[in-house]
């Protein structure tokens, strides 16, 4: 299938470029003045790029052999230095390319219609296409520095992204209750802040990172995820070497997934447009970080390396994911606003994910197929409840949760994705995210021996709360809401759009039970305790349905996420400033010094030489015959000494 | 080479000159031009001495209506005469001779001005340039005996007398009260002479006494003249800063200046091969206050563009690849290698202090009607400024030529 | 034909510039530096490396020769590609400017062949072969930079002028004196031949550069001095001309390094204190010149850490020379567009959502900021290079090592937070403004590099060739 290599470099750049350069016409054509109505039909060129990109996934997935195989392609880069561009196709990457490549295809499909109207469509899909080319990159990857370009990229889209409606003048754009103040700090955020915050976080977790790669390059020496003898390296390096190495690395992705305390960008990254939402807490940005840890330990391979850094760095792995997924969820039970609720619910996610895979470190493989599959169900339902959100919030003009039977009766589509989605993922029996979910349950209680039923614990009390928040999202914007219906027209696209993504599920539903390799899955689906589990989920699930509402003091603390903003708008902001503040007195100590101080001082000095000029001879004769004297003395004293 | 017989030659043409001058100033100075030219087929150190001269001349005719109108351009030309000379004797008679000889036409030069004589700084010139010529000749009388009878006490006394006349005849700090005072008062164009043609003399003169008697007690000697140029430079640079007249900025920077070419005394003990780079350095400064002197003090006068003054300020700041820049360079040089890297930073960071003030001349000096004369003077001497383009490891051949 | 020549056509057009009128000069300087920008590129790729001879000096100056290696080739390309793009800009602006100050069109002569004379005396600089040519070059950069600064500069410019004509020539001279100590012990000033750097001398030269990179203490000049320009000068003078120091201290590392591995760590902490807290320092500027000025002192603190860290951390300190070259020519260019177009604005509490009113502009600045904090851009590798030259000598040193990490994080924190203060946010009451393409294009030109060099043919070729140039094994 595969003959000349020329056949795959057309095909990568196909596949990485086609989103970028369709996205120029609508870039380029928006920057003209002034704007002509034509241009507003170009984004359906950048749409058709990644429909191209998608079919280049397909290709990959089906034309590189057997799904389990890793095909890996190589391009020069930097021969001298034994790095080059190497993009492997294996099991986890085939997989979430195509993913990928069709999500970033459905929402851009949404996307022409949401969008439609916007002020700044250049923007936007350059951005957006950009951030799709990007997270194929980094999926594609093999060599850290190259993933390493797609990585920021990411960052720097999202960031383009966020704060897409610059302006700060729409309400509908922020965060949070415009004009709520909590002890002083602004507890609403706007989108130019909502960017902001998030490359500020992001920018600390990526230089540690980047630390990592060229660490691990000079110790290593190379920088393909696949090649490097992890288990050697860790004998090199030590435990604290690889255990340093290991954290720099991850706090990459750490802050890019949003673990805690990193949570607080993605929350206020809400202020993006809908769409961006979707792709950034679906299959892109947050879902990189996970994907880059799970490719990581697919090479490292940490079940068969017995060193205390490798084994400390999962061990926290674990429970700062498990942590982050118990206060994701908590703080989604008490959220009211649509967005934000779906984003504290992907930080939940995105914690199960992570501490599923770093149980791989002692139940090995299967762990990690758990963790990525659980990806996937993940992705396609997130990315349903967003564009059901999006649809939302333009019918109703209302960024909260609110909504009713009448909403439902006119949006019948998006109610029906909605009941899909929530289902799918909470974990209902025999629902999609059921069989993953039960595997998970596994997982975490075959940790019982290192560290008791902790793990499981959590993640049942997480999947507990999950499942209710997300009945509360379905009954709060279709059932109990209080909203009155001022009908809008349009919407097919949008609505054609969800319904694919949500009817993805049950696809994967029929993947999971025909598929023999989910084997595994379902015999766990079947045992007693994943039932129990699945029984408590449902529990919870109705009681969401039945009272979605619920007022207390506590929720309203979840609902402020706990009070951890004020660790991105105060503490941190008021260190820094404290420190700037200070150099600033120490510039204007040195400039005082430099420019006033010592200037002064050497006038004061030439007044003082000029001060000898009287104009009277006898003066300066005085003082010349002083000096002679003077001269003459120390000669004479020389003269003696000598 | 020049022979007394040339002297002899230029002595008569001058006298005439000066006897014609009472008749027609012109005929003087085509004299005077005439003598310049009869020495111009030697050394190109000599030919630059000359050209300092000639640049005199020619703004002398700035002031063509001054009491001794046509006898000056004679004087200049029998300091020129004298100052070329001195390259070639090292006979001491002779050598006291030439520094007497340069100092007493510039009693008169002071003086003169349009209209009027011009005496009070007349009188403290003279006041201080005897004393000066006293005390130089008798510390060198005092210096050679100190040699002979190997008395270190009489030979630092007479060495520190010589330093002392030196600094009172070209005025170095902590010996320059008369600067200042005459510099702002005198005509510009006397002084451009005096601050110019009049100022290398004294210093070959020292040199080649402080050769003659050297002794093992010579170096540590030189250290006296490492402190008073680095005093001399502080006191000029800084006490420039805040002048307001160019004249009197001027009188300090030449201050500043003296100290520069004092500071490469301070490398005469060094071995032959090294010991030109000091004396290129300090004649090569020499020729830069002397050109740049001329060349402001004719943009005082009558005006210039600004484009020269630029160019002459950076010179003196010692910008490369200005003339001002390689004199430091050789100094610096000499400073190294003779261990004074104490003076040569101090050296540099003079350099930097006097940018202000440089930069402040420019703008003090700029005019909107400029006349032709200054003008052309200025012009020409901002131009020679930049004949180290070609790096000046010329001069220094030169140097040794002259000083074999 | 050879590289001399290309390299004497920018100083040729220099003087004649002054007599074409404005437009005719603007492209006549542009051209002038294109070529040897593209000619070097070339050498570049094609590895080239050579010596030749200007003229043969006695000792202690040593031959003058022309040095031909990829890091010259790199610095060359870098300035002439810079002051092309620059030149081009500055015929809108400086006509602004001008109109602003009152004076007339022919201003403009005085200007092209300070200018000219400005950038071409850094392009000779960075191929002289002796420390000498190198030196003389300096300084008349520095006097070059001075008249442009003194004439046509904002503020108090004259005051402004001076200061910055002391300070860098304070740090001339202070090299000069280690480079004649150095011309004593070797007889020769010429780079081929010199085989001792003693310490005094290392010393005087490292403090010299100190001042002009600057380093933390010193740095005090460089805010006013770049601020106050005229902005096509601050375009040259930030990007360009400090950097320069590193190349300065880059040459003698290569000749004798001993003085650097010998006080690493003070050396070091120095460099990143001070990269610190410049950085720190941007927060508080409050005039987008000013700010722009305090993110280059802390971009060379990255230079002096560059050069503390082995013969990684050289090949870090030649690409974040280009890379900061680049991204900081852009940005101040994106000022300087927006002092233009909006009549001398250039205070940040007037600046809200400028993205609105200028979005070519905005974009650029997207560009330059991304090129200081090193996203998918050149500086990218320099972060690269440095943090490979950091593991090499301090292994796992987590003081260090979290050190320079923050200096990273700082960089890429005031980017993107002047981003959000200038450019976006609810837009202040302005009007759409018309402007000059020349104010928008050639920093798009810029950002083309600097993206095109994290990729092949570009990357490798750079990369490799200064490998070469270093000695060719990494250890």
């Amino acid at each position: 299938m595969i003959d000349f290599p020329l056949n795959e470099a057309t095909l990568i750049a196909t596949l990485l470029l086609a989103p970028i350069i369709s996205s120029l016409p609508v870039a380029f054509a928006w920057l003209m003045e002034p704007k002509r109505e034509w241009t507003r039909n170009l984004p359906i060129i950048a749409v058709f790029g990644l429909f191209i990109s998608l079919i280049c996934s397909l290709y990959i997935l089906f034309n590189f052999g057997k799904l389990e195989e890793a095909v890996k392609i190589p391009f020069d880069w930097l021969p001298g230095y034994n790095i080059s561009f190497v993009f492997i196709f294996d099991y986890l990457s085939k997989i979430m390319g195509v993913l990928t490549a069709f999500i970033a295809f459905l929402i851009g499909v949404y996307g022409l219609e949401y969008m439609k109207h916007d002020y700044r469509l250049g923007w936007y899909w350059f951005f957006f296409n950009l951030f799709t080319a990007s997270m194929l990159l980094v999926v594609y990857s093999d060599n850290l520095l190259m993933l390493l370009i797609g990585w920021e990229g990411l960052g720097l889209a999202s960031w383009g992204l966020i704060g897409h409606w610059f302006r700060d003048d729409d309400d509908m754009s922020f965060v949070g209750n415009v004009g709520r103040k909590i002890a002083g700090i602004n507890y609403f955020w706007s989108p130019s802040l909502g960017a902001w915050r998030a490359i500020s976080t992001i920018r600390i977790g990526d230089m540690p990172m980047f630390f990592a790669i060229a660490a691990i390059f000079f110790f290593a020496g190379t920088l393909n995820i696949s090649e490097i003898h992890w288990h050697e390296l860790a004998e090199k390096l030590g435990a604290f070497g690889i255990f340093l190495i290991l954290f720099a690395f991850l706090l990459g992705p750490f802050t890019k997934s949003a673990q805690l305390p990193f949570s607080e960008w993605l929350m206020t990254a809400m202020t993006g447009p809908t769409t961006v939402s979707a792709l950034l807490h679906s299959a892109t940005m947050v879902a990189a970080g996970t994907y880059i840890f799970m490719r990581l330990s697919w090479y490292v391979e940490p079940w068969n390396i017995h060193n205390a850094g490798v084994e400390s760095i999962y061990v926290l792995v674990l429970f700062l994911g498990l942590v982050s997924a118990f206060y994701g969820a908590s703080v989604a039970l008490g959220c009211l606003e649509r967005k934000v609720l779906l984003a504290a619910s992907t930080m939940s996610s995105l914690g199960l994910m992570f501490a599923t895979a770093s149980a791989s470190k002692w139940v090995g493989e299967f762990a990690l197929m758990v963790a990525f599959w659980y990806l996937v169900t993940h992705a396609f339902a997130k990315a349903t409840l967003f564009l059901v959100a999006g649809h939302l919030i333009h019918e109703t003009h209302d960024r909260f949760c609110v909504g009713g039977k009448d909403l439902a009766k006119h949006l019948r589509l998006a109610f029906l994705a909605t009941i899909i989605a929530t289902l799918c993922l909470s974990g209902i029996p025999p629902l999609t995210a059921y069989w993953v979910k039960s595997a998970m349950d596994e997982v975490e209680h075959s940790l019982e021996h290192e560290f008791g039923l902790i793990p499981l614990m959590l993640l049942v009390l997480t999947s507990a709360i999950y499942s209710a928040f997300l009945a509360k999202f379905l009954s709060l914007n279709f059932l109990k809401g209080d909203y009155k219906l001022k009908a809008h027209g349009g919407g097919r696209l949008m609505s054609f759009a969800y319904i694919v993504m949500g009817s993805m599920l049950i696809l994967l539903l029929a993947i999971y039970l025909i598929d023999h390799e989910f084997h595994e899955f379902v015999e766990e689906g079947f045992l007693t305790s994943s039932l129990t589990v699945g029984l408590v989920v449902l529990t919870t699930y109705l009681i969401g349905l039945a009272k979605p509402r619920l007022e207390s003091p506590i929720g309203k603390a979840l609902g402020d996420r706990l009070y951890l903003a004020f660790l991105n708008d105060y503490l941190v902001p008021k260190l820094g400033w404290a420190l700037a503040k200070l150099v600033d007195y120490g510039n204007r100590a040195i400039d005082f010094f430099c420019h006033r101080a010592i200037p002064d001082s050497f006038n004061f000095a030439s007044k003082s030489i000029r001060k000898v000029q009287s104009g009277s001879v006898e003066r300066y004769l005085k003082i010349s015959v002083a000096v002679i004297l003077l001269l003459l003395v120390v000669a004479v004293a020389l003269g003696v000494i000598v | 080479m020049i022979t007394e017989l040339d002297i002899l030659k230029a002595l008569v043409i001058l006298t005439f000159a000066g006897i014609l001058s009472y008749k027609n100033s012109i005929l003087s100075l085509a004299l005077s031009t005439l003598v310049v030219f009869l020495f111009l087929e030697s050394n190109g150190l000599i030919l630059m001495v000359l050209s300092v001269a000639i640049l005199n001349l020619i703004s002398m005719l700035a002031i063509r209506k001054n009491q001794i109108a046509g006898l000056d351009y004679a004087l200049i030309v029998f300091m020129a005469i004298a100052t070329a000379y001195v390259f070639f004797t090292s006979d001491i008679a002779e050598l006291l001779v030439l520094f007497v000889v340069v100092s007493v036409p510039t009693y008169l030069i002071v003086m003169l001005d349009e209209g009027k004589l011009n005496v009070d700084p007349g009188i403290k010139y003279i006041a201080f340039m005897v004393i000066a010529t006293v005390v130089f000749i008798i510390g060198s009388a005092v210096l050679y005996l100190g040699y002979s009878w190997q008395n270190s006490t009489i030979y630092l006394l007479g060495f520190v007398a010589l330093l002392i006349g030196l600094a009172l005849e070209v005025g170095v700090a902590p010996f320059h009260e008369w600067v200042p005072d005459v510099f702002s008062n005198a005509n510009p164009i006397s002084i451009s002479i005096i601050a110019s043609l009049a100022k290398f003399v004294p210093f070959i003169v020292a040199y080649k006494i402080l050769l003659m008697t050297a002794t093992e007690l010579t170096s540590l000697a030189l250290l006296i003249f490492a402190v008073i140029s680095a005093i001399s430079m502080f006191i000029g640079n800084i006490g420039a800063l805040t002048a307001k007249d160019p004249a009197r900025i001027l009188a300090y920077s030449t201050i500043a200046n003296m100290g520069y070419v004092l500071a490469a005394f301070s490398a005469i003990m060094a071995p032959r091969e090294l010991v030109y780079y000091a004396i290129a350095g300090g004649l090569l400064q020499l020729f830069v206050n002397a050109f740049g002197k001329i060349g402001f003090f004719n943009a005082i006068k009558g005006g210039s563009s600004s484009l020269s003054n630029y160019l002459l300020s950076f010179s003196f700041i010692g910008l490369p690849p200005l003339m001002g820049f390689w004199s430091k360079f050789f100094i610096i040089y000499a400073l190294v290698f003779s261990n004074y890297l104490w003076l040569a930073i101090l050296l540099v960071l003079n350099s930097a202090i006097s940018i202000p003030y440089y930069l402040r001349l420019v703008r003090l000096t700029e005019v909107s009607s400029k006349s032709l004369i200054t003008n052309t003077v200025a012009t020409v001497t901002a131009f020679v400024m930049l004949i180290t383009l070609i790096p000046p490891v010329w001069f220094v051949e030169l140097v040794k030529e002259v000083l074999k | 034909m050879n590289f001399l020549h290309i390299l004497l056509f920018p100083l040729l057009i220099t003087f004649i510039l002054p007599i074409f009128r404005a437009r005719i000069a603007t492209a006549l300087s542009t051209i002038s530096f294109l070529i040897p920008a593209f000619v070097s590129l070339y050498l570049l790729l094609t590895a080239h490396r050579g010596e030749e001879l200007l003229m043969n000096l006695p000792a202690p100056i040593g031959d003058f020769y022309l040095l031909y290696d990829p890091i010259s080739h790199a610095f060359g390309f870098t300035i002439s590609l810079v002051s092309a793009m620059v030149a081009l800009y500055s015929l809108p602006y400086m006509k602004h400017r001008f109109e602003e100050m009152g004076a007339k069109e022919g201003e403009f002569r005085k200007y092209w062949f300070l200018y000219n004379l400005y950038a071409v005396s850094m392009l000779w600089l960075v191929y002289s072969g002796n420390l000498l040519l190198l030196y003389i070059f300096l300084e008349i950069s520095l006097l070059a930079s001075f008249m442009l600064i003194y004439l046509y500069g904002y503020g108090n410019r004259q005051w402004v002028g001076i200061l910055y004509f002391v300070w860098t020539h304070i740090a001339g001279v202070l090299a000069l004196t280690g480079f004649l100590i150095v011309a004593f012990a070797n007889q020769t000033l010429a780079l081929n031949e010199l085989k001792v750097i003693g310490f005094i001398p290392w010393l005087l030269i490292f403090l010299g550069m100190v001042v002009k990179l600057p380093g933390l203490g010193p740095h005090i000049w460089l805010p006013w001095a770049h601020a106050e320009a005229p902005t096509p000068v601050s375009a040259l003078l930030s990007p360009l001309t400090v950097g320069l120091a590193g190349y300065v201290l880059l040459r003698i590392y290569l000749i004798d390094s001993s003085f650097i591995v010998q006080f690493r760590e003070i050396i070091i902490f120095y460099a990143i204190i001070s990269s610190i807290y410049a950085g720190l320092s941007v927060f508080k500027q409050r005039d987008y010149k000013r700010l722009l000025a305090y993110s280059t002192v802390s971009q060379m603190g990255y230079v002096l850490i560059a050069i503390c860290l082995g013969s990684y951390g050289l090949i870090g300190l030649v690409i974040q020379y280009m890379s900061h070259a680049f991204g900081k020519a852009i940005l101040f260019m994106t000022a300087g567009a927006i002092i233009a177009t909006f009549h001398g604005l250039r205070n940040l509490d007037k600046m809200k959502g400028m993205h609105e009113f200028v979005p070519t502009i905005s974009n650029a600045a997207l560009l330059g900021f991304m090129t200081l904090s090193g996203i998918i851009t050149i500086g990218m590798f320099a972060e690269f290079f440095i943090l490979l030259g950091l593991t090499q000598i301090y292994g796992f040193n987590l003081q260090i090592i979290s050190l320079v990490v923050l200096v990273f994080i700082i960089s890429g924190l005031y980017s993107f937070y002047t981003m959000k203060e200038i450019y976006y946010g609810t837009p202040m009451a302005y009007e759409k403004p018309k402007f000059s393409r020349l104010l928008d294009l050639p920093l798009y030109a810029i950002a083309l590099f600097s993206v095109a060099f994290i990729f092949p043919p570009l990357a490798p070729a750079l990369l490799d060739g200064i490998k070469l140039a270093l000695g060719g094994v990494m250890p």
